[in-house]
């Protein structure tokens, strides 16, 4: 729900790590500044080890960071945070009900009452009737969309998106991003969105934070101002490739630059 | 369509290929090209079969090997699995019994075989302790494979939406073992066979390795032709069994990333 | 209204660690291993000479290191090892010599690997010992005996996966070379033999493992030379430290010829993404 409250706050996020082949210190986040307010969708954008899945991980605790602070706002109940990984994102062994299911069963949520609960979630991202299939018996595309749905099952304020379309062909990935807007519009989530195309970003957040090549740090925070709901064909506007051309120019200052795709 | 004319190929090409070398090996045996008390002949081998089987003689031999190797192989994966799992999960203890454990390992059981012939006798007790040595280790040690196997990436998603210790274990750990689990007994079932027969060669009163051995002192070829038969097709059955249940669980290996 | 409380991610601490501290950090598993392998010695020795353990059956560990040392001094020992190791060879060349080119050829023509797949699945899944009471009737007690159950061992481990390596090679790369005009040698020099070199080495690895176990099975069964004799007469004569110096040499053996397997595969494996590779013990 968008209240212009803060959902997220970060300060002085640093991330340092030993190499274990050649010992040395790496800084794979310099310092990192971030607001996120209710209901934003956020895009985080860089080049390949630019510490922008870090800093992901570390708001959902699979890391633990070397200096700073992150607070994230509470509702008191239950995880604040759920993450929607890349790829292998779905155990083989279970159904897609029960991938969808797991989330709130590690919450603590009786197997059966998750099942109830995941069953709607389904729905919503477009994979109804697929509930007993196993992962092996979906696209990629369905796959995501699962893992998606995963994700939103635990009904926590923040959705964190890991480069989600990554392993996805090109048809798909466009596909899945305007399927992820409308789903975006029913649930109205937080989300911070890893990517490093600078079209999907554009195309999807409200602001894209530009990050720099490792030691990564923000090089720009730049608010989109194209009106929603936004359909694919947004891409064609001239605004559209005035935001692309705008971060591409960013970008290419940097060691390894991303073109606009 | 041509998966199915492939398959259909490879039986008639197999069939084709057992009909005509058991033919020729009979023509050849008839037409005295090698002496029958050396290599035997279908017909005769048959003959043997029909004889043992239906006077029975053969039965307690049979049962007496399989029932060594069902005890053996069953204590080892009752054993084995949990013990592999435990080890597979602690990494402290896996690295301090890593050593000992490859020692182990890598060591032909089959030497061992007179020393627990030595001490427990010639009776069932020696053949289910070798068999039970034998299986033990590859399912230990495939089970402690599939423990490490388990992608990070599912770690990560179990971590990540807050599993327990416990909850983990169950939903990425165990799942991502079976695919490695069943891989080992494939393999410990074929090394449990090799201790049944072992144990029975070198000291034994009753079972197929020792029906072989008894056979083999009289010069019967034919039995002893026959003994090899009946453990060739035991142990294909068993290895085709083992590979079919593995198919069905391959979709749970993680994938090598 | 929600209430606005936070939950707050911090740091990691980071604490310094004393050099020692670091070296056991960075070889800890070799250390942990190392550790384990002295205590299983250690009770070992211990269980021995509090009597847990009975010495008659398992000698100690410091028994049988002077059963070692007067065996290494006797010339008769020295005879058991060539004995075994000439087995070894001869077994190993042969089957390697054998299987190699036969399951090239098999696994090239279709219809012959149709016809005999069979009978090498077959074979293959007969256990080794299996076959003694027969080789011997055919042979007698003798090396030649011990020797063809070496090589039975290892030609079916070899021949096995070879001719399913042939028959495995990637179309496409077949397709490639085809339409270069690749002649049918030319076809299989430069495409099919690096392709199935991985499965050769896989079968050598098995083989290797299963030829210890034939080397010692045949001479526990014969009794006549060779270092399994030396498990067996000692066995007879409950000279349990023999037996267990015995038993250590074979182990040494099997590590050996296990890790030297391991290498020369992922040797032989290096230009191929990573596969399972489970091991097969002995």
């Amino acid at each position: 729900m968008v209240t212009g409250q803060t959902a997220l706050s970060a300060r002085g996020v640093r991330m340092e790590y030993r190499d274990r082949a050649s010992d040395a210190r790496l800084v794979a986040i310099e310092s990192m500044d971030l607001d996120v307010g209710d209901g934003e969708f956020v895009s985080l954008l860089g080049p390949s080890g630019c510490g922008k899945s870090t800093f992901l991980k570390i708001v959902n605790g699979l890391l633990l960071a070397t200096a700073g602070e992150i607070r994230l706002r509470t509702n008191g109940k239950g995880r604040e945070d759920a993450m929607v990984f890349q790829d292998a994102a779905l155990f083989p062994w279970y159904s897609v009900l029960d991938n969808v299911a797991y989330g709130l069963v590690c919450a603590g949520v009786a197997r059966k009452e998750a099942r109830r609960r995941a069953q709607p979630l389904i729905e919503l991202v477009g994979l109804g009737g697929f509930a007993d299939k196993y992962p092996y018996q979906l696209s990629g595309g369905m796959q995501q969309r699962a893992n998606l749905a995963r994700a939103l099952a635990v009904d926590s304020e923040i959705l964190l998106m890991d480069e989600p379309f990554a392993s996805l062909d090109a048809q798909t990935r466009e596909l899945m991003q305007a399927e992820l807007l409308r789903i975006w519009n029913t649930a109205k989530k937080t989300v911070i969105f890893v990517t490093h195309q600078i079209e999907e970003a554009v195309y999807l957040s409200d602001r894209v934070i530009v990050m720099s090549a490792r030691p990564g740090r923000i090089l720009a925070d730049i608010r989109i101002e194209l009106q929603r709901p936004r359909a694919l064909e947004v891409k064609r506007r001239p605004e559209f490739a005035n935001y692309a051309d705008q971060i591409w120019k960013l970008l290419a200052t940097q060691a390894a630059p991303v073109g606009p795709s | 369509m041509a998966r199915l004319r492939t398959a259909n190929e490879r039986l008639f090409y197999g069939v084709l290929g057992f009909v005509l070398i058991t033919v020729i090996w009979e023509v050849a045996a008839n037409l005295g090209l090698f002496r029958r008390s050396l290599l035997s002949s279908p017909l005769l081998i048959w003959n043997a079969a029909v004889t043992d089987f239906g006077s029975g003689t053969i039965w307690p031999h049979l049962t007496t090997s399989l029932t060594e190797y069902g005890l053996g192989f069953g204590a080892a994966l009752a054993v084995g699995v949990p013990l592999g799992l435990a080890i597979g999960t602690f990494r402290r203890l896996n690295d301090f019994l890593s050593v000992l454990l490859f020692g182990i390992y890598s060591t032909p059981k089959a030497a061992v075989a007179p020393l627990i012939i030595l001490v427990l006798g010639i009776g069932l007790e020696s053949k289910v302790v070798l068999v039970f040595l034998l299986a033990f280790f590859s399912i230990i040690v495939s089970t402690m494979a599939g423990v490490q196997a388990a992608a990070e990436r599912h770690h990560d998603i179990a971590r990540s939406f807050g599993a327990s210790r416990w909850l983990e274990f169950r939903s990425v750990v165990l799942p991502s073992t079976v695919p490695f689990l069943l891989t080992g007994i494939r393999i410990a079932s074929g090394r449990a066979l090799v201790g049944v027969v072992v144990a029975e060669e070198l000291a034994a009163n009753q079972g197929i390795g020792f029906y072989m051995d008894f056979f083999g002192t009289f010069l019967d070829t034919s039995r002893v032709m026959l003994g090899v038969v009946l453990l060739g097709t035991f142990g294909i059955a068993l290895g085709e069994f083992v590979r079919r249940v593995e198919k069905r669980f391959e979709v749970w290996r993680p994938d090598i990333r | 209204m929600t209430a606005t409380t936070f939950r707050v991610i911090a740091p990691r601490v980071r604490r310094r660690r004393s050099p020692i501290g670091r070296w056991y950090r960075r070889n800890e598993r070799s250390a942990l291993g190392l550790a384990g392998l002295l205590s299983f010695f250690a009770l070992w020795q211990i269980g021995s000479m509090a009597g847990w353990i009975d010495p008659f059956f398992f000698s100690s560990p410091s028994d049988v290191f002077t059963a070692a040392v007067e065996e290494v001094q006797l010339p008769r020992f020295w005879e058991d090892v060539r004995y075994s190791l000439t087995e070894v060879t001869v077994g190993l060349v042969a089957s390697v010599v054998l299987a190699v080119p036969l399951g090239l050829a098999i696994g090239w023509y279709r219809r012959v690997s149709f016809t005999f797949d069979p009978w090498l699945n077959f074979f293959n899944a007969i256990p080794r010992p299996a076959f003694i009471p027969l080789v011997v009737l055919w042979v007698g007690l003798g090396i030649e005996m011990k020797i063809i159950i070496v090589f039975l061992g290892g030609f079916f481990s070899i021949i096995v996966p070879t001719v399913e390596g042939v028959r495995t090679v990637d179309r496409q790369l077949l397709d490639v070379a085809r339409s270069f005009r690749a002649s049918s040698r030319r076809l299989f020099t430069s495409v099919v033999i690096p392709a199935t070199v991985p499965f050769i080495a896989t079968g050598v690895r098995l083989a290797l493992g299963r030829l210890l176990i034939g080397v010692v099975i045949a001479e526990l069964y014969a009794q006549t030379k060779g270092l399994g004799v030396m498990i067996g007469k000692a066995a007879d004569t409950l000279q349990s430290d023999r037996m267990m110096f015995g038993i250590l040499i074979f182990t040494l053996l099997g590590v050996v010829t296990t890790t030297a397997a391991g290498r020369i595969e992922r040797y032989l494996q290096r230009w191929r993404p990573s596969m399972n590779v489970v091991e097969e013990g002995n």
